[in-house]
């Protein structure tokens, strides 16, 4: 009898306890940074990001995690997962009720920052909480905006970078930069142009309509029904007229972008195009592609956009997630980030709201070797528009090219 | 004692065959109605008008059907062919072990390998730049990734043709095929006539099952088609998958129906094989 009553007794200590901690879980909200700091340490974080690129993975691997566990004894671990995963993730543990998330912390972008809104599956606003935010400028709106939608605190800057085309200046001299020029380009090299119907392919495509649409801010606001439908007639009449002169005739047409660095590589394609300013300087440092490969924004502007660190709803570390996240928007982090060598990626940060002795160091950065720096493009910058153009072409370019 | 097994054995059936199939496809039917979900509103009859209204799935089901039957049929006429000509070579172990190998290769490796080999960037394609037969990638046939499936059906081909070589070179033994042979030709018969109509019978008997089986296999490959195939149509589980991590969370339910009508059709055909095959077994 004495063993079942001690039994029940510790059951109800740990229904107790576990009510305690979701009362705490909510709230951090309104918890200081000083008690945010200390109960974060000492924990585990779990991170969901993409894992595809080693030079990410090197930076995550051999300098976040070993500083963050000498500066604040916070063990992190990664677990392989970008948008799709992360968004069915979060979806399971929405359906299956589930109070305590595999995962703490997630990079994503503003396609699934768009679904996990949805879902409400993040959890903030957390972003004006951490002290490193002082350094970003959040009234940027290719910062505070994600899609057309205002951040809100619900996730928190980390990158920026553009959408660029890219060439092999030994080959193609004068590479395209507007519709009609790509017109004319398509028809002299045919076969060496192509869409991945992927994320990259559908942004390619958000550009072009921009250009339909007569100006760099022409798809800026609110979604638009009636501008949509004139738009997408034009410009699924654009390619499907052009089609033929594609990579395979127009008669299929890449998944994934990744598939397309390995086509410009070898030289089956000669026009290629990607985020990170095109993702130019790693892959010639890699041998991938030649010295020779230049980058270049379209005429009419390509995406300029951010991507973002977010805290998911059922977080069990939230305190954790805010400590790691602050570390990877420090300008500390972000100056090893935006090292030549490394993950040469574009700081987040705004640098003249930085402390003397880091403004310099950033300043001191070199120049890229090879691809173009996020300054030379930013003039032909447009902005992400509504989500609702992207779920739109992913699903017409579907219908009006790939199965027409 | 034989019974108490017996009811173990169905009981351990239940518990992980029958019990986590009925769950998934209860889950799977709900959420093509919309009753679970988290952007779906309750019952509603929608996704499904919008799959049949729509003709995707069907268009994918001939694809997938067509181009696992030919992957089969070659695959099979490529096994039997060799073991009714060569089975006396298998008796060398270099040979047999480079057609017994790709037995042991996983399927998403063999596509690679089918890429790596056949597309226009690919080693073949570079062969060819380099004796000068052709003189730009576009030149080399569209072999992956192409209209036709061929890189599919290639890659189906080498997944499926050892086994069945093996397969039937065990038959060949156990129905004494040999034997029957001898007594055919002591009858008078010649080497077609023997080959027509007593050892192609009675290997396709013994093997039709399997070659049935195999078929359903194909028609639900993944990776393969994944690597290999084309955007447009798509092979049934590259096209089910597509639709379940779509983008427009509010159309995922359509990737549910279209695992439900797929489901449904291969478990009917599933079931119609096999109680056909008993009904024989107990004709006899």
């Amino acid at each position: 009898m004495r063993k079942y009553s001690c039994l029940l007794l510790s059951l109800i200590a740990i229904f107790f306890s576990s009510c305690e901690s979701s009362e705490e879980l909510q709230d951090w909200k309104n918890a200081s940074w000083s008690e945010i700091k200390e109960e974060a340490s000492s924990t585990t974080v779990n991170f969901m990001m993409w894992q595809g690129s080693p030079i990410v993975n090197d930076y995550i691997n051999n300098y976040v995690k070993p500083t963050l566990k000498k500066k604040y004894n916070i063990t992190l671990n990664i677990s392989s997962g970008q948008g799709p995963e992360i968004v069915q993730l979060m979806m399971g543990e929405k359906q299956a009720g589930s109070e305590k998330g595999q995962v703490d912390m997630v990079w994503i972008n503003g396609e699934t920052f768009f679904q996990l809104r949805k879902i409400e599956g993040l959890w903030g606003p957390f972003t004006e909480k951490l002290p490193n935010s002082q350094y970003i400028d959040l009234n940027n709106p290719f910062i505070g905006i994600d899609f057309q939608q205002e951040i809100n605190g619900m996730e928190c800057p980390w990158g920026i970078n553009q959408f660029a085309f890219v060439y092999d200046s030994s080959k193609t001299p004068d590479p395209p930069k507007t519709l009609a020029e790509l017109e004319t380009f398509v028809k002299v090299n045919p076969g060496t142009f192509t869409i991945s119907n992927d994320f990259s392919g559908m942004t390619l495509l958000k550009c072009f309509m921009a250009e339909m649409s007569g100006s760099p801010d022409g798809l800026d606001g609110e979604f638009d029904q009636q501008k949509y439908d004139t738009l997408s007639a034009q410009l699924w009449d654009y390619i499907n007229r052009n089609s033929k002169y594609f990579w395979k005739e127009g008669q299929t047409f890449p998944k994934e972008h990744s598939k397309m660095d390995q086509m410009f590589s070898s030289g089956e394609i000669l026009l290629s195009y990607g985020f990170s300013e095109g993702g130019i300087e790693d892959k010639v440092l890699q041998g991938l592609f030649p010295k020779s490969t230049k980058g270049y924004a379209w005429e009419n502007g390509t995406v300029l956009n951010s991507n973002y660190l977010g805290i998911t709803y059922n977080a069990t570390n939230t305190a954790g997630a805010m400590q790691v996240i602050n570390f990877l928007i420090s300008p500390e982090a972000q100056l090893k980030r935006a090292e030549p060598s490394g993950m040469n990626a574009n700081p987040v940060l705004d640098i003249s709201k930085l402390p003397a002795e880091y403004k310099t160091q950033f300043e001191k950065i070199t120049a890229r070797q090879y691809g173009p720096s996020l300054d030379e493009l930013s003039e032909n910058a447009i902005k992400e528009p509504a989500p609702e153009y992207m779920l739109n072409i992913y699903e017409d370019f579907r219908t009006y090219v790939l199965e027409k | 004692m034989k019974n108490k097994e017996k009811h173990i054995g169905f009981i351990l059936f239940v518990v992980f065959a029958v019990l986590p199939f009925t769950l998934a496809f209860g889950y799977a039917l709900l959420y093509s109605f919309g009753v679970i979900g988290i952007v779906n509103e309750g019952f509603t009859l929608k996704f499904w008008k919008e799959v049949f209204t729509s003709s995707t799935l069907g268009v994918s089901f001939i694809y997938s059907s067509v181009i696992a039957l030919i992957g089969v049929i070659l695959s099979v006429s490529l096994a039997l062919w060799i073991v009714l000509k060569y089975r006396e070579s298998f008796g060398n172990k270099y040979l047999s072990f480079i057609i017994y190998m790709p037995l042991a290769v996983p399927g998403i490796v063999s596509a690679f390998f089918t890429y790596q080999l056949f597309a226009q960037s690919g080693f073949f394609a570079r062969l060819s730049y380099q004796l000068n037969w052709i003189e730009t990638a576009q030149q080399f046939p569209d072999l992956v990734n192409d209209n036709w499936a061929i890189g599919i059906i290639i890659t189906f081909i080498s997944l499926l043709t050892p086994f069945f070589i093996l397969l039937y070179l065990n038959i060949y033994k156990d129905e004494r095929i040999e034997e029957l042979s001898q007594l055919s030709r002591a009858l008078g018969a010649n080497k077609k006539q023997i080959a027509l109509k007593v050892s192609l019978p009675i290997m396709l008997k013994k093997s039709w099952v399997l070659i049935v089986l195999y078929f359903i296999f194909l028609l639900g490959a993944y990776e393969v088609p994944l690597i290999l195939g084309q955007e447009s149509p798509q092979m049934l589980s590259v096209l089910i998958l597509r639709e379940l991590k779509q983008f427009d969370l509010t159309k995922i339910s359509e990737g549910y129906v279209m695992a439900v009508l797929y489901t449904v059709v291969i478990m009917s055909a599933t079931v119609f094989i096999f109680s056909r095959k008993k009904l024989r077994n107990n004709a006899y």
